[in-house]
């Protein structure tokens, strides 16, 4: 302020961007394969070893640590899959080696994500003293033929023990359910959806089941052995979850997701809300903006309209493959990544300001939706309604411009 | 120029698939015309669509020169000719240039419905009919009964009929012999006034219109000034040539050739088919007789899937008619569909074709109305309206009578399957005129029926009874009254016109309940309940419903699942641009067709 030259930099001060306080790491192994499944994750036979999984892991993060770029605290540090827990001890260690690379800001939210045949009491309490403070299990229901038909490996005592150990370790925790699984009744829908909150979780994901092209499941209903889920099922299967946990005291803030008060998930939050994000490991995708891209050598130094780049890597990084092996790269200019803003905003209960809906030149879309009923305007805020829930692909092309 | 005598101008006519352009093939080759590395198989079909389809669309001239067992060299102007019924007129056309032909019979499949009317055509222009059994080393050929057929069923000697085998190259020697022997050569007057009459035309990005035309009396060079007699235009000649099959540039055309002129015009509409070109100055003063015009029988709705596509589509279309002269349209609009054009016919593969063109060769994305016919509508007060789209049909009330286009149609079919054609074509309105054997193998029968029965889905019905066996041909004969009333459909309570239709009132209810239930399958669910109604006038006659789809949300959207959700978006709007949103329906393509596709 008192130097009137302008040209004189500080030698201090530190040119170097910021990057994301939102960090994902991926591991891509599981206990064995559900039928649904279309994630990148390979079966955990032992190979590459537990210990090659967790260096490599490292060293991926460590890749992102240029010259160019400080870290700043992470404010969520999100560990998922395929099934984190597989990896048992070594889990800890992960964590351990992330957090030495980059600091967790206090209150950091860390989640992992769980299948209850690896979540033993041992590792949540060990997982809660290395930092974890949320763990979402993948319960995905608590009738145990519908586990078998979905190929997943454990039961229905298992999933509720594993949700025992979470919140005996003091974690917060989350349960994944499955709806419209074929043979399951409204009253076995309904038994899942209470026997998860009464054993203790603070968080619900429901999803319908879908099939993904190319899994077992699109192959046995394909081949006629097994059901497709029923659209009516899967439909009032939503409708019940919403009836049931806000019962509960839940509160559905997005269109998959429930919480108690103050235990929505910081870290997809993130996703909807257009904060930047580091992901690293096979199949895992990141976002950042314009000026970190420019940084990180996502984008030419110089020029061009970008907004946000968004980066994958492939699908088949594992210890022994190259350590930047990014699949794709894609830049988005600062009006499209602001009507994408606006796009995943309308996911949640929340809905997006007027303000970002301006920038985003999304209001006419939004009018026409709220015309059709699936979107309400309130308080300076557009909001989805139930009905823009369900038909949430109509919601988001209007608003993203690929329709009309 | 070549002296006259030794000149043969013939045509290769036959039933779709018999082995016209083979035998051309073959021809090409044993003239040394086409070197033996550059053979391909059907080589004069040079469209794409004509190779893809193994199908000759349109007739093709070509000259080759044939040392002849007299010792003599005759030049041979051939022309491979389309079977198709749609593609008569090309093989009208093609024999006003000719002395004789040479009519190529399957000998296994024996006589067929456009064998009967191609030799036909041939014996009406007075061509010398040269007979060739063809696939002879087929195992399941059968010469003799097919002699048999072709002296009995088409009264044509057949006593000295070529055998040949365009595949493996039999005969067709014989078969040149013939037409040397047996073709008359071109006789006219060289020095008279040029009088050449033009038969075929394109059209040449670089060089304008070619016509393609065959010399009667005197002769044709380049530099001279010339009028086509129809249009009074008047121009130079800037080059004549051969086609052999590429095109060759000659001196002179003298008497009794055929060859390519072009003038440099540039509007096709100057240089008309059937046309006669002559001298600017002391030309001839009678023109040659001119071929039929040619009637679009059937029309359709042709309209951009993307309305900005609507001037590109114009403009396509006028290209395409610099080839396709049997091509006409006029701009329609509809409340459903927006600007397009109803686009005339000669039947049904020559809409596909065209639209198939279209779609390919410019990029287009195009949605088409179910095909209708061209009705005459007489009012009460007296005058007639020409109706070639359904929503054009004046209201009952104000309505004498509706006539519609009649044809005589020809089955040939072995008699094991005549019960089955007749049951056909007694449900498609046909009034049985005669039938008669041409062979102990072959039924002939004679129906006089609508044109808009055999449009819907006729020909497939027809094969598909007869397990293949049934050939089809026919011919227009005039307007007939007949009881019409228009079912219009509506979609969640309103009318689409694309996809009103005119029908008979007898078939009405049985085809408006048909309809609707094929729509309901091709609906897609959507998110509000669509019911689908078939009405005439304001009287709903059958009524279905698209149940409302529940939901349609991606249920799982954290991280990684952002861009690939986004391009999942973006390929659903490209599927979505494959259908048509009429209101606040989405109406797929086959929707528009459907009502081919009922059968009763
Ligand atoms: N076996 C056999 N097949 C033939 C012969 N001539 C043509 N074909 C086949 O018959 C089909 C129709 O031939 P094409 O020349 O296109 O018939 P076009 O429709 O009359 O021009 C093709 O698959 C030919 O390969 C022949 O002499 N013998
Ligand atoms: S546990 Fe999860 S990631 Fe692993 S196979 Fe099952 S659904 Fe897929
Ligand atoms: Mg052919």
């Amino acid at each position: 302020m008192t130097s009137q030259t302008g040209d004189l930099v500080t030698p201090w001060s530190d040119t170097r961007v910021s990057l994301p306080r939102h960090l994902y790491v991926h591991v891509p192994l599981c206990s064995s394969r559900c039928s649904y499944c279309d994630f990148f994750s390979t079966v955990d036979d032992g190979l590459p070893e537990h210990a090659a999984v967790v260096g490599h892991t490292v060293a991926l993060l460590r890749g992102w640590l240029t010259p160019q770029v400080r870290w700043s605290a992470l404010e969520t540090l999100y560990i998922g899959g395929g099934t984190p827990t597989v990896l048992g001890p070594h889990l800890v260690q992960l964590i351990r080696s992330l957090t030495a690379l980059i600091p967790l800001a206090s209150e950091a939210e860390v989640t992992v994500e769980a299948n209850p045949e690896s979540f033993t009491p041992a590792l949540a309490s060990a997982l809660a003293a290395e930092g974890v403070t949320r763990v979402s299990i993948g319960v995905q229901s608590l009738d145990d033929s519908a586990l078998v038909g979905l190929g997943r490996c454990h039961d229905s005592a298992t999933a509720l023990a594993a949700i025992t150990a979470g919140v005996d370790a003091g974690l917060d925790v989350s349960a994944d359910l499955i709806c419209g699984v074929p043979g399951v009744s409204a009253e076995a829908w309904e038994r899942s959806l209470r026997g998860v909150v009464e054993a203790g979780v603070s968080h619900v994901s429901v999803y319908p089941l879908t099939v993904e092209a190319a899994t077992p499941l699109a192959r046995a209903i394909e081949a006629g052995e097994t059901l497709a889920p029923d659209e009516d099922a899967v439909v009032d299967g939503m409708h019940a979850a919403a009836a049931v946990l806000g019962e509960l005291g839940f509160d559905r803030y997005e269109v998959a997701n429930y919480a108690r008060p103050g235990h929505r998930s910081l870290h997809n939050t993130a996703y909807w809300t257009g904060k930047p994000y580091i992901g690293i490991g096979g199949g895992a995708h990141g976002m950042v903006d314009g000026a970190q891209a420019r940084a990180l050598g996502l984008a030419p130094e110089e020029g061009g309209d970008i907004g946000r780049a968004r980066y994958a890597y492939a699908a088949h990084v594992l210890p022994g493959d190259q350590l930047q092996p990014l699949s794709s790269i894609e830049h988005l200019t600062v009006a499209e990544a602001a009507r994408e803003d606006a796009m995943l905003g309308m996911r949640m209960s929340e809905g997006i300001s007027e303000g970002l809906a301006v920038r985003a030149r999304v209001t006419p879309a939004l009018e026409s939706l709220v015309a059709d009923g699936l979107v309400t305007f309130a308080d300076g805020r557009w909001r989805p309604t139930e009905r823009g829930w369900l038909f949430g692909n109509e919601v988001f092309s209007r608003i993203w411009g690929v329709v009309g | 120029m070549t002296d006259p005598t030794l000149i043969r101008n013939f045509s290769i006519i036959a039933h779709i698939d018999h082995g016209k352009s083979t035998l051309a093939d073959r021809v090409l080759q044993l003239t040394h015309t086409v070197a033996d590395r550059d053979m391909q198989e059907q080589l004069l079909d040079s469209m794409d669509i004509e190779r893809e389809r193994g199908i000759t669309i349109k007739a093709q001239a070509v000259r080759v020169m044939y040392d002849a067992d007299d010792g003599q060299t005759y030049q041979l102007n051939l022309i491979d000719t389309p079977g198709h019924v749609d593609f008569t007129y090309e093989v009208s056309r093609s024999l006003a240039a000719c002395e004789g032909v040479i009519l190529v019979v399957d000998a296994a499949q024996g006589v067929e419905a456009q064998t009967v009317a191609n030799a036909q055509m041939a014996m009406n222009a007075h061509l010398e009919i040269i007979p060739l059994i063809n696939k002879i080393d087929l195992p399941a050929a059968d010469p003799e009964r097919v002699r048999h057929e072709i002296e009995e069923g088409l009264a044509i000697p057949a006593d000295e009929a070529v055998l040949a085998s365009g595949k493996t190259g039999e005969g067709v020697r014989d078969a040149l012999e013939a037409v040397v022997r047996l073709v008359p050569h071109p006789v006219g007057d060289p020095e008279a006034p040029l009088k050449a009459l033009i038969f075929d035309s394109y059209f040449d990005a670089y060089r304008g219109v070619v016509a393609l035309i065959r010399v009667v009396d005197g002769s044709v060079s380049k530099g001279l000034k010339i009028k086509m007699m129809a249009t009074s235009t008047v121009t130079d000649v800037e080059e004549v040539g051969v086609r052999r099959p590429a095109n060759i540039p000659v001196d002179t055309l003298g008497v009794g050739e055929v060859g390519y002129l072009i003038t440099g015009l540039k509007d096709p509409s100057l240089v008309k088919v059937g046309d006669t070109v002559t001298l600017a100055r002391h030309g001839a003063t009678q023109q040659l007789p001119g071929y039929r015009e040619v009637k679009p029988m059937v029309f359709t709705g042709l309209f951009p899937i993307d309305g900005d596509q609507y001037p590109d589509l114009r403009d396509a279309l006028e290209r395409l008619q610099l080839n396709d002269p049997a091509l006409i349209w006029d701009p329609e609009s509809s409340h459903a569909l927006g600007f397009g054009f109803r686009v005339g016919f000669l039947g049904l593969l020559h809409m596909e074709v065209v639209k198939e063109r279209l779609e390919r060769e410019f990029g287009l994305d195009l949605l088409a109305t179910a095909p209708s016919v061209e009705y005459h509508a007489y009012r009460v007060k007296g005058d007639m309206i020409v109706v070639h789209s359904p929503q054009d049909m004046p209201d009952p009330g104000h309505l004498d009578h509706v006539e519609e286009p009649y044809l005589k149609a020809t089955v040939l079919v072995p008699p094991d399957y005549v019960g089955a054609v007749m049951e056909l074509a007694d449900q498609r309105r046909g009034t049985f005129r005669d039938m008669q054997y041409l062979s102990a193998t072959t039924v002939e029968l004679h129906y006089e029926m609508p044109l808009s029965e055999l449009i819907m889905d006729f020909f497939d019905q027809l094969k598909s009874r007869t397990k293949g066996y049934a050939s089809l041909d026919y011919e227009y004969i005039g307007y007939r009254a007949s009881e019409l009333v228009k079912l219009d459909i509506l979609l969640a309570g309103k009318p689409v016109d694309a996809l009103s239709f005119v029908v008979h009132k007898d078939k009405a209810y049985a085809r408006g309940k048909v309809l609707t239930e094929k729509l309901r399958e091709i609906i897609p669910r959507q998110m509000f309940e669509v019911p689908i109604q078939a009405a005439i006038g304001a009287k709903i006659i059958s009524r279905e419903t698209v149940r409302a789809m529940r939901k349609d949300v991606i249920a799982k959207c954290y991280g990684g699942d952002i861009s690939r959700k986004r391009k999942l978006l973006e390929k659903q709007k490209a599927g979505k641009k494959r259908m048509k949103s009429v209101g606040s329906v989405d109406i797929p393509q086959e929707a528009f067709m459907a009502i081919l596709k009922v059968d009763e």
